[in-house]
C-alpha cells in the first residue's frame, strides 16, 4: 500500500472519528457530556475489532469492541443496513448499566465493512437510585434497564416499541432521548463520512488500509515491548465501603513482545456495588496502557494483541451475575486502571530509554455526587458535582505532577465554573481550592488535589439531596513511584449546622472554620438542607523520588504557595522554615534525622 | 560486568540487584529484593496532611539500602499484606 | 489635497501597506516585522508603498485623510511574556481559579491530539500571574447579584497596598465571583486603587468581560491588565512617531471582532487586539465577498507557517466559542479562525516505523525558510515541494528579487523523503503534495460540518502567497461551488482593516425566560443604545452613519449549548418580532446541532443581549476595469511540465504572466499563473477569469 494513500486515509479515519464526536456533544447538549467529556466514539472492522479509537473515556474502547462482536454473535445472519444496536449489559461488555453502546454496522454495496460505536453516560437508567450510580444495590436487578444487545432500529426506522420500553422506566426521559439521539446522530455521521472514504478509494484499498493500520500498531508496540526490560511488577488497591476492605491485586508481567496482567490474589465480588465484569477490567486496564505505552501508536486491535489478562471468575474484576456492578466506574475499574498505570510506570522507570514516560498514579479516587431535587427556578435537577472530572496529576521522573491536573483514562476533561454549578442547582459554594499536603510526597512531587464545599442557597425545598457513590477515605490510592509516597485520600463530610443557630459562619474559609458537628459519609443517598455544608475533598496525585532528596528551594516555594505546610516542610521533606526563609543548619539537621529514623528493623529471612 | 538500570533507584550489576547510590548488591537478579532492605514503617493516618478517616492500621513502608539509607522504594499497605515484589528477569 | 486611505498591518513576520485613493490604482508596500518596536515597521512598510508611488514617506503621510491599523503586539506580549508585573484581586476562597484552569482543561487546552495522547508530557502553562501577587477579598454576591457579603473597604485598601509596595506589580486585575450581575464591589476596589496608586493600570472582570464563568472571566481580566501598559505605550508611541511624520489625523485600530475602535479607546483594551490581523483577513474576504456578491464565503489564507480558515454564512461571521491566546483562555467576540500548522514553511517529514510523509507542523519559517531561497534551510519544506512540482519559477520568484535554487531542493527532498520512501523524487513529491491537499480539505470540511454547513454551497478565497498553488485541488476535492483568488491576496489583512467599520461591542448578561414581553427586552438595550449613541456621537458618527444590531445568546435550559442569534425583526421589538427571533434561534440551532438534537420542552432562555453598533465608514471604491475579450494569449510566457492530478503525474501546462492578463481574460487549465507576489495553479477541468477587479475566478467544469 502506497505511504501516500495510507497517509491520506488514515488521516480521513481520525477525521471520521471526530467529526463524530462533534456530533454526539452537538446534538446531547448535556452538562456530563461536554464538560466531563464522559464519551467515546471508536471505528471497528467488520469481525468488531478495534479500528481506530478516539479520546475520551479510555476504558470504553475495547468494551465497544466486544459490544459489537456480541452483537454478531446475537443477531448473525439478521445484520442489517441502516440498524442500530442497543446493549448495555454489564455481563455481555458494557461496564455499567448508566453506559449506553449505541453500535452500527456500515454497509458498503450490500457488504458489512466496518462498524462505530459510540457511548455516553445517559441522564438515568431507572435504577434504585438516581443518576445511575446504585451504592444501596445489592444485586443487577436494582440497576435499571439492561440489554445484552436489542435492535434500535432496524433498517433506517426507529423501533418504537424499544425506545418507549426503555424510556419508560428511566427518570428524566427526555433527557434520556437527547443522549440517544444523539448517539444515533453521531452513528449516522460516522457511517455516512467512512463509506465517503470507501467510496473514493474502494472497498479492497480500504480495507488494505484498515489491516495495515492494525498490523502497524502491533508492530509498534511489540518493538518497544521489546526494547523493555522482562520482568513482573506488582501493585495493590484497596477499596473500602461501610467498613468492608476489598483488595485488587496486579501481577503485571512482561516477557519479550508479551504483556500479562494478572489479577489472581484480587477480592472475591463483594456485595456492594463496585464490582466490575471482565470486560470492564480489560478496558480498565488499557485506559492507562493507550496514553502510557501507545502514546505515538494509533490506539486499535494491533495494541490489543500483545496484551493478555488473566481475572479470576469470582473476584471482584471479574464478578459473575448478578453481583451488582453500577459502581463500577468509579469503584473497581478505576482500582484497575490505577494497579496499571503503577505497574506501567514502574516498567517504563526500568528502562534507560522509557524513564521519563513514567508517572506515579494520577487521580486514584473519582467519586460520584449526583444532585438532585427542584433547583432554584422550580425545574426537576439530576447533575453531577463535577469536581471529580479535576483530578490531580501524578508525578514525573523529572518533574512535579499537574496540581488539579485530570486523569489519565480521561485525557480531556475538566470540571465547571463554580458560576454554572450555582446558576443551574440550588446551592451556593463557600470556596473552591487546591488541597495543601495532598500532592504525595517525593523528589518530585504529585499534584495536588482539592477541596470545596457547598451550601444549599435559594432552594424552594428547603435543600436538595444527593447520591455520594465516594471511596478513597480509608485508603490514599495514588501511589507513589521510585520511593514517592501516595497522594492523600478523599474525604466527604456531612457539617450538621448547629441546632441553636448561633455561631455558625457560612462564609468560613476553612473546613475546621465552619462550624458544626462533622460527620463523615462515602455511600448512600444524603439531605443538604438549611445551613448544613457538604464538604469535600479529593486525592493528590502520587509522588516520585524521595522527598528527602526534594530540592529544598523548591519544598521553599510550595510552603509560599500553599501547596505543602511547614508541617509537611518539616515532617516529611526534612526542610525547617522560619517566617518562609529556609534555615539551612536546621534544615540539615532535620533531613539527617529522618534519615537515621528510617534505618529500622532488617528483615530477617 | 554491563551496569544496567532497573528502576529509579537500583541498578543490575555484575548479576546483582544493587543500590544505584552506592553499588551495595542486595539479592541476585530475579529475586525479590525488598527483604533485603532496611524496613520502616510510618503510620499513614499520622503524617501531615493525612485525611480525616484514614485506616489507623495503615503503614507507610519505606525500604532504605542497609549500607547507605538510600530510599529504594516506598508502598502504602496494610500490616497484613505481603511486600510488593518487582523483579527483573535477566 | 488629503486623499489616501492607508492601512498597515503588524504580522509575525511581515508588516504590510496597502493604499488606497479614489480614481487611482491599489499600491501595496511590505517590509519585515521589527519586535518589540514594531511602529519602526510600520513606517518602513509605509515607506514602501510610498516609494511606488514616486513620494516619499513625509509626502504621502501628510496627504492621508486616514490611517487604519492591525498589529500583533498584543500577541506577542502574551507569546514573550513581555507584559506588565500584575496582581489579581478575587473573591476570599477563589484565589485558586486563575492557577487551576478548571482542572486539565489549562493542560490540554490549546494542544493538538497527539499532544493530548500524550498526557505524561503536558504541563500548564505557568500562570501570567505570580501565585503570591492573588490576593483573595472577603465579600460576595449570589448567582442574582445579591451582594452577601460586603466588601470591606480598609481591607481592600491594605491588600491593594500590600501588592503594590511589597510585591512591586504595576497592574492589577480585579475578578470577583457574579460580578457581571453586580459590579459594585469590583467598582469599590478600583476607586480605592485610583486613589492610592492612579498610575497602576487597572482592569475590572466586570467591565471587560462581563459574562459568566469565572475561571474565564478572570483570565481575561488579567490578560488585559497584563497587556495593557504595552498596548498604551504603543499606539501612543505610534500615533506620535506618525504626527512627526505628517500624519496628524486619527488612528484607528482593529479588534479580534473584526471592527474598529479609535486608537485612544483601543489603547485602553488590551485584550481587544488579540488576533485583529487574522480578524482582518475575514473581514476582508467579506468585503469582497460583498462587492462580488457571494453571501456564503469560506476564506482560506496560507501563510508560512498555518492554513487558517474561517467561514462566512449568509453574510455573517462567526466568533469563537472558546478563544485562546498561546495557552490561556479568554472570553471576547473575537472571530472564529481556525488554524493548522500547513504553510508554505511547514516541514515535510516521514513518520518513523509507517513511513507515512507528514507536512508540518514545524515549520523552517522565512529564516532559515524553505531550502530552495538558499538561506541555511536544509529540511525540505512544501515551498521546496511546489518547486519540484513545477508550478514555482526559481527566476521569477518576488519578480525577480530571488533566485530560487532548485538544485537544493531536488537534493534536500531526495535524501530526506524520496530515497526512503523508495520513489522518484517528483512521484514523492506529488504525493507529499495530494497528502497536504488532502489535510487542508479534511479540515475545511470538519469545520463546516461543524457548523452544520456544506461546502458545495460555498465560495472559497484563497489568500497567501501559497494558498494558489493548492486552493485548486483541495477545492475540487471539496466540491466548493467556485474558487476566487483575489487581487489583494497577500495583502489581504491589510485589506480588511479598510473594509471595516468603527464597531463597538457592548453585551448584558441576564437571564429572561422565553416568553417574555418584549418590553423587557427592550428595556435591557436601551442603556446599551444610550451608551452607544453616544460614543459614536463622540467619534463623528450619526443618524445615517450609525447602525446598531441587536443579537441575543439564546439556550434550552437543560441544555449547555448557547446560540447568538441576530435579531431581525426592526427594534425596538414588539412581541411579534420577538417570536421572530425565538423561531430563527430555533431554526439555527437545528441546523448547527443537528435535527432532534433540541429539548424544546424544557424551555428556552435568553441569556446574554448584545448590542452591535457600528459608525459606518466610507469604504473606498474600487472601480471596476473594462473588460477585454477572453483571449488571454498574450499573457502566455511559455509552457513547461507541471504537476496535474489528472494525468497522475507531469505533464505540459501553459504558463502566464499575470501583470500582462487583462480584465475578462479566460485561461483554461492546466495552467500557470505568475504574479509578483503569488502563484496560481489550475488543474484540468478548472477554468480561470480574470474579473474585472482583477481577481481570478476559478471555476470546475464538470
Amino acid at each position: 500500500m502506497d505511504p501516500i494513500t495510507f497517509s491520506i486515509i488514515r488521516h480521513r479515519l481520525f477525521r471520521v472519528v471526530e467529526e463524530a464526536v462533534i456530533t454526539l456533544k452537538h446534538v446531547s447538549g448535556s452538562a456530563i457530556t461536554n464538560e466531563g467529556h464522559d464519551l467515546m466514539v471508536s471505528l471497528y472492522r467488520a469481525d468488531g475489532s478495534l479500528l481506530m479509537g478516539g479520546v475520551g473515556f479510555l476504558h470504553h474502547l475495547t468494551s465497544a469492541a466486544e459490544a459489537c462482536k456480541a452483537v454478531i454473535r446475537r443477531f448473525q445472519g439478521q445484520i442489517n443496513e441502516g440498524d442500530i444496536y442497543l446493549l448495555n449489559d454489564p455481563y455481555t461488555a458494557a461496564l455499567h448499566t448508566s453506559d449506553i453502546y449505541l453500535v452500527s454496522p456500515i454497509h458498503h454495496n450490500g457488504v458489512l465493512v466496518a462498524w462505530s460505536a459510540c457511548f455516553v453516560h445517559v441522564f438515568d437508567i431507572g435504577a434504585m437510585n438516581p443518576g445511575g450510580f446504585a451504592p444501596d444495590a445489592t444485586d443487577i436487578y436494582s440497576e435499571g434497564f439492561s440489554s445484552p444487545g436489542i435492535k434500535l432500529v432496524a433498517g433506517g426506522e426507529l423501533r418504537q416499541d424499544v425506545w418507549d420500553t426503555l424510556l419508560n422506566m428511566v427518570r428524566g426521559p427526555e433527557m434520556v432521548a437527547l443522549d440517544l439521539r444523539s448517539m444515533i446522530a453521531c452513528n449516522n455521521v460516522a457511517r455516512e463520512r467512512t463509506l465517503a472514504l470507501v467510496e473514493k478509494y474502494g472497498p479492497e484499498t480500504f480495507d488494505q488500509a484498515c489491516q495495515l493500520l492494525i498490523a502497524q500498531s502491533e508492530q509498534r508496540l511489540r518493538e518497544r515491548l521489546s526494547e523493555l526490560p522482562d520482568g513482573q511488577w506488582q501493585s495493590r488497591q484497596y477499596v473500602d465501603v461501610k467498613g468492608t476492605v476489598h483488595r485488587v491485586v496486579l501481577t503485571m508481567k512482561k516477557q519479550g513482545d508479551r504483556l500479562i496482567f494478572d489479577f489472581t490474589g484480587s477480592s472475591p465480588q463483594s456485595k456492594y456495588s463496585i464490582n466490575c465484569s471482565k470486560w470492564a477490567s480489560i478496558g480498565g486496564l488499557f485506559a492507562p496502557l493507550f496514553p502510557l505505552l501507545c502514546y505515538d501508536i494509533v490506539w486499535n486491535e494491533g495494541v490489543i494483541r500483545p496484551i493478555e489478562m488473566i481475572a479470576p471468575e469470582g473476584t471482584i474484576v471479574n464478578a459473575t451475575r448478578p453481583a451488582p456492578v453500577s459502581v463500577a466506574t468509579v469503584g473497581a475499574i478505576q482500582s484497575v486502571n490505577n494497579a496499571a498505570c503503577s505497574t506501567i510506570g514502574k516498567m517504563l522507570a526500568a528502562s534507560e530509554r522509557y524513564a521519563d514516560e513514567a508517572t506515579a498514579v494520577w487521580h486514584a479516587n473519582h467519586f460520584a455526587i449526583f444532585m438532585f431535587g427542584n433547583n432554584q427556578k422550580g425545574n426537576q435537577t439530576i447533575g453531577i458535582l463535577t469536581e471529580t472530572f479535576a483530578g490531580a496529576g501524578g508525578a514525573r521522573t523529572f518533574g512535579d505532577g499537574v496540581d488539579v491536573g485530570g486523569e489519565i483514562p480521561n485525557p480531556i476533561s475538566r470540571m465547571a465554573n463554580v458560576e454554572t454549578i450555582e446558576a443551574t442547582f440550588p446551592v451556593r459554594y463557600l470556596f473552591r481550592r487546591r488541597l495543601r499536603d495532598s500532592g504525595g510526597p517525593g523528589r518530585y512531587r504529585g499534584g495536588t488535589g482539592g477541596e470545596m464545599a457547598i451550601i444549599s442557597h435559594d432552594a424552594p425545598d428547603g435543600g436538595i439531596d444527593y447520591v455520594l457513590s465516594g471511596k478513597g477515605t480509608k485508603f490514599p490510592m495514588s501511589d507513589g513511584l521510585g520511593g514517592g509516597y501516595s497522594g492523600s485520600s478523599n474525604d466527604y463530610v456531612w457539617i450538621h449546622a448547629p441546632k441553636d443557630g448561633r455561631n455558625t459562619d457560612r462564609f468560613a474559609q476553612t473546613l475546621d472554620g465552619i462550624t458544626g458537628d462533622k460527620e463523615p459519609i462515602s455511600w448512600g443517598v444524603f439531605p443538604l438542607r438549611g445551613d448544613d455544608v457538604l464538604y469535600v475533598r479529593w486525592n493528590g496525585g502520587g509522588g516520585v523520588g524521595d522527598p528527602l532528596e526534594r530540592s529544598i528551594d523548591m519544598v521553599r516555594d510550595d510552603v509560599l504557595g500553599r501547596t505543602i505546610s511547614d508541617e509537611a516542610a518539616r515532617e516529611i521533606y526534612g526542610v525547617v522554615l522560619k517566617d518562609g526563609k529556609v534555615e539551612p543548619d536546621a534544615t540539615a539537621e532535620r533531613r539527617k534525622a529522618l534519615r537515621s529514623a528510617r534505618a529500622g528493623l532488617e528483615i530477617a529471612q | 560486568m554491563t551496569r544496567r538500570r532497573a528502576s529509579q533507584t537500583l541498578v543490575l550489576d555484575d548479576g546483582q540487584v544493587c543500590c544505584s547510590a552506592c553499588g551495595h548488591g542486595l539479592v541476585p537478579i530475579g529475586q525479590s529484593w525488598k527483604p533485603r532492605a532496611r524496613l520502616s514503617s510510618v503510620a499513614v493516618a499520622s503524617m501531615p496532611g493525612a485525611g480525616l478517616g484514614i485506616d489507623q492500621r495503615l503503614e507507610l513502608r519505606l525500604f532504605t539500602c542497609p549500607a547507605c539509607a538510600a530510599l529504594l522504594d516506598s508502598e502504602t499497605a496494610l500490616p497484613e499484606d505481603p511486600f510488593l515484589e518487582d523483579i527483573i528477569y535477566a | 489635497m488629503t486623499k489616501y486611505l492607508v492601512a498597515t498591518d503588524v504580522g509575525g513576520t511581515c508588516t504590510d501597506t496597502i493604499v488606497f485613493a479614489t480614481g487611482e490604482p491599489v499600491r501595496l508596500g511590505k517590509a519585515l516585522s521589527t519586535p518589540p518596536n514594531f511602529a519602526d515597521g510600520v513606517l518602513d512598510s509605509i515607506r514602501s508603498a510610498a516609494v511606488s508611488m514616486a513620494l516619499t514617506l513625509e509626502q504621502l503621510l501628510s496627504q492621508t485623510s486616514l490611517f487604519v491599523h492591525g498589529s500583533t503586539v498584543v500577541d506577542n506580549a502574551i507569546l514573550t511574556r513581555d507584559g506588565a508585573r500584575t496582581g489579581l484581586v478575587t473573591t476570599a476562597g477563589f484565589e485558586d481559579t486563575l492557577l487551576v484552569t478548571r482542572g486539565a482543561y489549562g493542560r490540554w487546552g490549546g494542544l493538538t491530539e497527539d499532544r493530548f495522547k500524550h498526557p505524561v508530557k503536558t504541563d500548564r502553562a505557568p500562570a501570567l500571574v505570580d501565585p503570591d501577587c492573588i490576593v483573595g477579598l472577603a465579600e460576595r454576591a449570589d448567582y442574582k447579584g445579591a451582594i452577601l457579603v460586603d466588601l470591606d473597604e480598609a481591607v481592600a485598601e491594605k491588600a491593594l497596598r500590600h501588592l503594590i509596595d511589597e510585591k512591586h506589580v504595576d497592574a492589577v486585575a480585579v475578578s470577583f465571583l457574579w460580578s457581571f450581575y453586580n459590579p459594585a464591589n469590583e467598582q469599590k476596589v478600583k476607586r480605592i486603587l485610583e486613589r492610592i496608586a492612579p498610575g497602576v493600570y487597572c482592569t475590572l472582570s466586570s467591565d471587560i468581560a462581563p459574562t459568566p464563568g469565572e475561571y474565564e472571566r478572570t483570565s481575561t481580566t488579567v490578560i488585559n491588565a497584563y497587556a495593557g501598559q504595552i498596548t498604551r505605550s504603543y499606539l501612543q508611541s505610534l500615533e506620535a512617531l506618525l504626527a512627526k511624520t505628517g500624519y496628524r489625523e486619527p488612528v484607528l485600530v482593529m479588534q479580534g471582532y473584526g471592527g474598529l475602535l479609535p486608537a485612544h479607546e483601543a489603547a485602553e483594551r488590551s485584550i481587544g487586539m488579540l488576533e485583529c490581523g487574522p480578524a482582518a483577513g475575514v473581514i476582508g474576504s467579506k468585503a469582497l465577498g460583498d462587492l462580488l456578491g457571494h453571501p456564503d464565503v469560506i476564506a482560506t489564507d496560507m501563510g508560512g507557517t498555518t492554513f487558517k480558515v474561517s467561514v462566512i454564512q449568509n453574510g455573517s461571521i462567526e466568533y469563537a466559542r472558546e478563544p485562546m491566546v498561546d495557552r490561556f483562555h479568554y472570553t471576547q467576540p473575537k472571530i472564529e479562525v481556525v488554524s493548522i500548522g500547513a504553510g508554505g514553511g511547514s516541514i515535510i517529514s516521514l513518520e518513523p516505523g509507517s513511513m507515512a510523509p507528514r507536512v508540518g507542523p514545524r515549520s523552517a519559517g522565512s529564516r532559515p525558510g524553505p531550502v530552495c531561497y538558499g538561506l541555511g534551510g536544509t529540511e525540505p519544506t512544501l515551498t521546496d515541494v511546489f518547486m519540484l512540482i513545477g508550478y514555482m519559477d526559481p527566476d521569477i520568484f518576488l519578480g525577480g528579487a530571488m533566485t530560487l535554487d532548485k538544485a537544493a531542493a531536488y537534493r534536500a527532498f531526495k535524501e530526506k523523503i524520496a530515497d526512503p520512501l523508495g520513489m522518484g523524487v517528483e512521484e514523492a513529491a506529488f504525493g507529499v503534495y495530494r497528502v497536504a491537499a488532502a489535510q487542508i480539505a479534511d479540515l475545511i470540511h470538519e469545520i463546516t460540518v461543524e457548523r452544520g454547513l456544506d461546502p458545495r454551497d460555498f465560495i472559497l478565497h484563497s489568500f497567501g502567497g501559497s494558498c494558489g498553488m493548492l486552493a485548486g485541488m483541495f477545492s475540487q476535492e471539496l466540491n466548493v461551488k467556485q474558487v476566487v483568488v483575489p487581487y489583494t491576496a497577500s495583502v489581504n489583512c491589510a485589506f480588511g482593516l479598510v473594509s471595516a467599520d468603527i464597531v463597538h461591542e457592548y453585551s448584558t448578561s441576564t437571564v429572561l425566560p422565553v416568553p417574555s414581553p418584549a418590553a423587557l427586552v427592550n428595556a435591557i438595550f436601551e442603556p446599551m443604545t444610550a451608551k452607544a449613541l453616544r460614543q459614536l456621537k463622540d467619534e463623528g458618527f450619526e443618524g445615517s452613519r450609525v447602525q446598531l444590531e441587536w443579537s441575543v445568546d439564546l439556550r434550552y435550559s437543560r441544555q449547555v449549548h448557547q446560540v447568538t442569534t441576530q435579531v431581525a425583526a426592526p427594534t425596538p421589538l414588539d412581541d411579534a418580532g420577538l417570536a421572530q427571533l425565538i423561531a430563527d434561534y430555533e431554526a439555527l440551532y437545528e441546523r448547527k446541532f443537528g435535527k432532534g438534537s433540541a429539548y424544546r420542552e424544557a424551555g428556552i432562555e435568553m441569556t446574554q443581549f448584545r448590542l452591535t453598533a457600528r459608525g459606518l465608514m466610507t469604504r473606498p471604491e474600487l472601480a471596476p476595469l473594462p473588460l477585454d475579450g477572453i483571449d488571454s494569449s498574450a499573457a502566455r510566457i511559455g509552457r513547461r511540465r507541471v504537476f496535474v492530478e489528472a494525468a497522475d503525474g507531469m505533464a505540459e501546462a501553459d504558463i502566464y504572466d499575470f501583470e500582462k492578463l487583462r480584465p475578462g481574460n479566460v485561461v483554461t487549465g492546466p495552467a500557470v499563473i505568475h504574479t509578483p507576489i503569488t502563484t496560481i495553479v489550475l488543474q484540468d477541468r478548472q477554468r480561470g477569469t480574470v474579473d474585472a477587479y482583477r481577481n481570478v475566478l476559478i471555476d470546475f467544469l464538470r
